[in-house]
């Protein structure tokens, strides 16, 4: 069986959704799309208040990123808004009334065959970026600087997150278009080799890929992290991306299979990235599932859409391992949100922190074989060259060595702070 | 859903294992009762009164260090009773009542406490104790007895406090069969005689996973190995493994985690030494016993073997050996 070394093995607690087909959840009144959904600069909004804009419109783009931002709904432009996001207190939404007319305008359909250069362009009118979570614009990962030698093509299909079923129900459902849309992404970036990779647990996405005679299943042994980059790709092929690079220094480029199926649709149907599969889940609850869900709809819809059984005690987008913790439900579903988790307090951590008895488990379930109780003793200390020796800049934020902290040190918090520190500082 | 605005808002990751420092303490407490149990069938009541007056003292400490440096109360992570318990363990079975309670002041207070207390110390608190005992109170720190007769019933012996036989550990010619070693059934500190009881702790930690086998598993082929070189005879090297705190400190002492390197090549160079100087002491110095002193040494080398002993990150190369971000 495939696999890294180290990592844990927390409950999945994907048996909620796992079975649960992908449905449709009809958008709300009012919809917020955020302008910041990707690392860099924000959006600049191209409409006003009280323009009437057409699902599947261009309303904010961002140049020099290169990312596009389309109205998930028709309707009226109700102004730009500051709202929460998972990151911030404050950042600026485009508040879209929805007139439930699904009014939409496509960009037209490319086939299958179109030319790299007019494939490269529309992923970025589009507005395609990762969706598993870095919200990276593809078309700049898919165009890799002149002279790098890209070999494989790595779907990631993993899904290693407890809780998160998103992936795996695309995979199962929608089988043909990633495989078609793989296959774009492939001669794009002209390499011959397609790699899905797949956790054992998810035996049914991995049925739908066999048949495929033009991608090469990996099965992979269900641990988390298997679906961070680097481990997956050391997983998939045995190569190791050096420290401080990426996975083009070892030939590969990965994308996350709701990526390339959001890919697929908009080179052959014109469809903009408005709307993602969301796994909506946790104890709290009523009907957890997975959902399509438009972007800038509400974490308070999708509560009252699915219904709550008891007050969820902390609500998450993303996974509970690297996921954030949202402070109230006006945040917006964005394109790299792939859950939304309404956990009780049975299911998360609340213990208080205690001192370090230096048992050694958080380094030996460190992917990237870091010393995670000395990175963070270091950071207390204010000792950031320490922090540094130790690997706080290779942190890849998994979540591994808090998850098995015996007194419940916030490990990733101080090593993120040092990342930050040893970065701002130059040290 | 009235309330739903109050969430709470902390850093990833948001769920965690259910280990915890006082379970993994409990399960040393539990794999510790075998040992204690034999001690004090082989060494009767007063014996197991110095191992309760060890931890009793050793939490007592720990709460009045707390209190008066106006610290949390950090007893309930129950390392204090680990403390103690093995303090007690360590003591030969007749020993006064106060050496439990000067033991404990020096293991808590010295030791734990003013280097920072739990995962701070420099030492295994119960090793430096112990060893501080011996050389404090040499005479009542090597006075050892021979196990309890129960051929006259068992209550009366059990409770017989004053009529036990003075006898020598086996390490220094008390000579026993392998049956006896293996039992207990021979002269030596409370919880050290017994093979069979520290074996079955050492399984129970080793399946719980709060040790692993690297440590006592090294020390003892080590000893093992320079036993054999020593005598230059197969039949010295069990009654050597059987004998003295061997089992006792390779598996409940020199694996404590504060005390111990951070890597597994850490662990293996810190099991060599420890493993080397016992038998060392055991065939050179004037001491019967080695291995508290090997543990002693060994924890004084942690922190340098630390220093240059950890992990390359993954995907290190040499071309790009500062690690350096791109």
């Amino acid at each position: 069986m495939l696999t890294f070394s180290r990592g844990v093995h927390p409950e999945t607690n994907k048996a909620l959704t796992a079975d649960k087909r992908i449905e449709k959840m009809p958008p709300p009144k009012d919809l917020y799309i955020p302008l910041t959904q990707h690392i860099g600069k924000e959006c600049v909004p191209v409409v006003a208040e009280g323009d009437y804009v057409r699902m599947g419109q261009l309303i904010a783009r961002c140049e020099e990123d290169g990312v596009y931002i389309h109205s998930s709904v028709s309707g009226t432009v109700k102004g730009i808004e500051q709202l929460p996001t998972l990151v911030a207190p404050k950042s600026s939404h485009i508040h879209i009334e929805n007139d439930f007319e699904d009014n939409i305008e496509r960009l037209s359909p490319l086939g299958e065959d179109a030319s790299r250069e007019s494939a490269l362009q529309r992923l970025k009118e589009a507005g395609i970026v990762g969706m598993g979570g870095a919200a990276f614009p593809t078309h700049k990962k898919l165009n890799p600087p002149r002279g790098e030698k890209i070999d494989t093509f790595i779907l990631n299909g993993a899904e290693c997150e407890p809780y998160i079923t998103c992936d795996h129900r695309l995979m199962a459902e929608r089988a043909e278009e990633i495989r078609r849309g793989a296959r774009l992404f492939a001669r794009i970036l002209g390499v011959e080799r397609i790699i899905v990779g797949i956790e054992n647990n998810k035996p049914d996405a991995i049925e739908a890929f066999k048949g495929f005679s033009d991608i090469e299943v990996k099965v992979l042994r269900a641990k988390y992290p298997m679906g961070a980059e680097k481990q997956l790709i050391y997983a998939c092929t045995g190569r190791k991306v050096p420290l401080g690079g990426l996975p083009k220094d070892v030939g590969c480029i990965v994308d996350n299979v709701h990526t390339v199926y959001s890919a697929y649709l908009a080179v052959t149907q014109g469809l903009p990235c408005i709307e993602r599969l969301v796994t909506v889940s946790g104890g709290a609850v009523e009907n957890p599932g997975n959902y399509i869900i438009r972007i800038g709809t509400t974490y308070l819809h999708i509560s009252e859409h699915c219904g709550l059984k008891e007050q969820p005690v902390k609500v998450l987008g993303g996974g509970p391992m690297m996921g954030t913790a949202a402070f109230d439900l006006h945040v917006a579903v964005a394109k790299a949100t792939s859950s939304v988790l309404f956990l009780t307090e049975k299911e998360i951590n609340t213990e208080k922190a205690s001192p370090c008895i230096n048992c050694g488990r958080c380094a030996r379930v460190c992917p990237m074989y870091l010393m995670p109780m000395y990175i963070d003793a270091c950071t207390i200390a204010g000792d950031y060259k320490g922090a540094k020796k130790y690997g706080a800049r290779n942190c890849i934020e998994c979540g591994c060595c808090a998850y098995v902290c015996p007194a419940k040190r916030p490990l990733v918090q101080s090593i993120r702070l040092a990342k930050r520190i040893v970065r701002e500082r130059n040290i | 859903m009235a309330q739903l605005e109050k969430f709470k808002v902390s850093s990833s990751p948001h769920i965690a294992d259910d280990a915890s420092v006082d379970r993994i303490m409990m399960d040393v407490v539990i794999a510790l009762m075998p040992a204690t149990v034999a001690g004090a069938i082989f060494f009767g009541f007063y014996a197991l009164l110095l191992v309760l007056v060890s931890i009793a003292a050793c939490v007592l400490f720990e709460y009045l260090y707390d209190l008066l440096a106006k610290k949390m109360n950090s007893i309930w992570d129950l390392s204090a009773v680990v403390t103690g318990l093995l303090l007690g363990l360590n003591l030969p079975p007749r020993v006064p009542l106060y050496i439990p309670i000067i033991g404990a002041a020096f293991a808590i207070i010295i030791v734990k406490m003013l280097f920072g207390g739990i995962g701070k110390n420099f030492a295994n608190p119960a090793i430096a104790a112990r060893i501080f005992l011996t050389l404090a109170f040499m005479r009542s720190m090597t006075m050892y007895i021979a196990p309890m007769d129960y051929s006259g019933g068992f209550f009366p012996a059990f409770f017989d406090i004053y009529d036990a036989t003075a006898t020598a550990t086996p390490l220094r010619g008390g000579g026993a069969d392998l049956l006896s070693l293996f039992l207990g059934n021979i002269g030596g500190c409370i919880g050290e005689t017994s093979a069979l009881a520290l074996l079955l702790g050492g399984a129970y930690l080793l399946a719980r996973r709060v040790i692993s086998f690297e440590i006592p598993l090294i020390i003892i082929a080590t000893v093992a190995a320079f036993t054999l070189i020593f005598k230059g005879n197969i039949s010295a090297v069990l009654p050597a493994l059987l004998s003295g705190g061997l089992l006792l400190g390779s598996i409940f002492m020199a694996t404590d985690y504060s005390t111990t390197p951070n890597t597994a090549r850490g662990a293996i160079i810190y099991a060599l030494i420890v493993g080397a100087f016992t038998a060392i002491i055991r065939q050179y110095s004037d001491y019967p016993e080695g291995m508290s002193f090997a543990i002693l040494l060994g924890n004084l080398c942690v922190p340098l073997i630390d220093k240059y002993i950890y992990p390359k990150n993954f995907g290190y190369s040499k071309e790009r050996a500062d690690g350096n971000r791109s």
